[in-house]
């Protein structure tokens, strides 16, 4: 019984909240009304994109209180609403979800006042439970309906704010738009910086060898000693000709990635890391690779994380996870250090945190860093790939 | 001596093998393919194997891998392994199975004709030629550890030390005489706590134990 009475208490308590958002959500339908009305009339452009972000927030709550009370989480795809105010303007009316908000406020209005119906449901479950239950020991009747009613509120809910399948879609256009239009970014910064390297490195090392040579062969007869030097100077820019492009092919891809694969490469990486690294990637070792784009993100990302958790860390151990996922590949990299690492610092040339970001960011993938101050820090990266 | 050679670009093989023949050696087979090297070997058991990291078909570390079968096969075989890029966890599979008679060298050294030659002979002989980027980065790479405690001339000694050369060879190259170098060479192992009583390549495969564990 008094397990009962706790449920349709704990419902009543869900249904008043919906009652009270339902009562705020009233509200702003009017306030968007004036603010659609101010829109038509010019003056109150300004103010219709940010009562639609207003309007995001209120159904975010929403949705979050009927997650709490259901257990499931509805998902939401919405559009940012950012630029000029002629951009801003745009996206929250167009924004498909903006209408999807509306909706659920108008239906709001409705069902909103649940609560009012479990007043006559406590009025009358007490006494009626209280007898049925409590002296002749049956289920209770009444009472759970107000639980019932919180469900219904919930899934009333969920069903309106469920974005429409047009709404995700819209949604992940805009994610892929903006990932590609950095994957395109990040592409043309690493052709510039290669050319930049190439240009300013080994090719000018050449034509300083080319030089020498050319020099020595006028010194040949006339002065041997001279031309002995000279030839000893070209092939030490020769050699730091080949060093630097050895270096700059390194850049552009691991060249041990392609001998041995992801696993073997992060191996080779954690055995020269100067940290103790455990490796658990036997997932990788067999079936077929992942693309090579993919991999060299996945290695950029545990040799990173390694040379960070070696300098600023001040743990003498990591481990590295690698994973064949349904949907990719899934590297978790985790050091014992003092944790704080934080996404502002170390972006140097296109380094640290926000580097490695930007770069996974660029396949689709996802990137999660967790670093409480007294550690340990985790590194989380999922990177999607067909298998 | 009587060589194998293994390198699939036609100009870098053209290079050693005028090289090679240059320097009075014979090169007995010429192997462009990973399938043919292992038969090349077996058939004509050269008194020394160069060769490359990457070849075809699959451009991956195939020369690497048909190194250590050799090695398997032709129990003693010096093999001396060149590469594009050196990886240090390449020179610790081929020093794995003991490190007499193995090179492991970047390609660029090929152009120090003198050293590398001195290598060649060397690794023939049943020592070792570890490249200096390799013996660079083990150096590098380690923390706090009782390498700390060596004098720069010390670390000097014993990066040449696991590069393979012997005493005569690292005192010319530092400039010093032999009794100088065996003091220091007395320090380092005294510091790191290794035996003093090795030679040769015991030397350098006791060095580069102490490298890979620290």
């Amino acid at each position: 019984m008094w397990e009962t009475v706790r449920q349709a208490a704990r419902a009543t308590v869900q249904l008043a909240l919906a009652a009270g958002l339902a009562l705020v959500s009233c509200l702003f339908i009017t306030v968007l009304l004036i603010t659609a009305t101010g829109t038509v009339a010019v003056i109150g452009a300004w103010l219709l994109p940010e009562t639609v972000l207003l309007i995001r927030r209120i159904a975010g709550a929403k949705r979050s209180m009927a997650a709490r009370w259901s257990g499931q989480e509805i998902p939401e795809a919405y559009q940012p609403i950012t630029g000029t105010l002629r951009d801003r303007l745009r996206t929250a009316i167009r924004d498909p979800s903006t209408f999807g908000d509306f909706r659920w406020m108008v239906a709001d209005y409705g069902y909103g006042c649940l609560v009012l119906l479990a007043l006559p449901l406590w009025l009358a479950g007490l006494p009626a439970d209280g007898v049925w239950c409590g002296l002749l020991g049956r289920r209770p009747v009444v009472l759970p309906l107000i639980s019932r009613l919180a469900d219904l509120d919930a899934a009333w809910s969920a069903a309106l704010l469920k974005p429409s399948p047009k709404a995700r879609l819209t949604a992940r256009v805009e994610q892929l738009t903006q990932t590609r239009a950095g994957a395109i970014a990040a592409h043309g910064a690493e052709l510039r910086r290669i050319e930049r390297d190439l240009h300013d490195g080994a090719q000018a090392r050449l034509v300083s060898l080319s030089m020498r040579i050319g020099l020595a062969k006028r010194a040949f007869d006339r002065d041997p000693q001279a031309a002995r030097r000279l030839l000893d100077e070209a092939q030490e820019h020769a050699e730091e000709a080949l060093a630097e492009l050895r270096h700059v092919v390194r850049g552009i891809h691991p060249p041990i990635l392609t001998d041995r694969g992801l696993a073997g490469a992060v191996r080779a990486l954690a055995a020269s890391s100067g940290l103790e690294v455990t490796v658990r990637a036997d997932d990788l070792d067999e079936g077929p690779r992942a693309p090579a784009a993919v991999e060299a993100a996945a290695y950029f990302v545990v040799a990173e994380t390694l040379t960070n958790a070696a300098r600023h860390s001040g743990s003498p151990r990591a481990e590295v996870w690698l994973t064949r996922a349904r949907t990719g590949v899934r590297v978790v990299v985790r050091d014992e250090g003092k944790g704080g690492a934080e996404m502002t610092t170390g972006d140097v040339g296109g380094t640290g945190l926000p580097g490695m970001r930007r770069r996974v960011a660029a396949l689709d993938g996802t990137f999660t860093v967790t670093s409480p101050a007294g550690g340990p820090t985790v590194i989380e990266v999922e990177l999607p790939c067909v298998w | 001596m009587r060589v194998v050679i293994a390198e699939d670009n036609a100009l870098l093989r053209e290079g050693l093998v005028l090289l090679l023949t240059t320097a009075g050696h014979e090169v007995v087979a010429v192997a462009v393919a990973e399938p043919e090297i292992l038969p090349a070997l077996l058939e004509h058991r050269p008194d020394i194997a160069v060769l490359d990291v990457r070849m075809p078909p699959g451009f991956r570390d195939e020369g690497l891998r048909t190194a250590l079968e050799a090695r398997r096969r032709i129990p003693g075989l010096p093999v001396l392994v060149l590469s594009q890029y050196v990886e240090e966890s390449y020179a610790a599979e081929l020093l794995g199975g003991g490190a007499s008679g193995i090179g492991y060298l970047l390609k660029d050294r090929v152009g120090r004709v003198e050293e590398f030659l001195e290598a060649l002979d060397r690794v023939a002989a049943g020592g070792t030629a570890l490249d200096p980027e390799v013996v660079t980065e083990l150096l590098s790479r380690r923390r706090s550890t009782p390498l700390d405690s060596l004098t720069p001339r010390e670390r000097e000694v014993l990066a040449l030390m696991a590069e393979g050369l012997d005493n005569t060879t690292i005192a010319a190259t530092l400039v010093i005489t032999e009794r100088a170098v065996s003091k220091h060479i007395g320090n380092v192992f005294l510091k790191l706590g290794l035996p003093t009583t090795d030679t040769g390549h015991r030397r350098v495969l006791a060095v580069l134990a102490h490298l890979n564990n620290s």
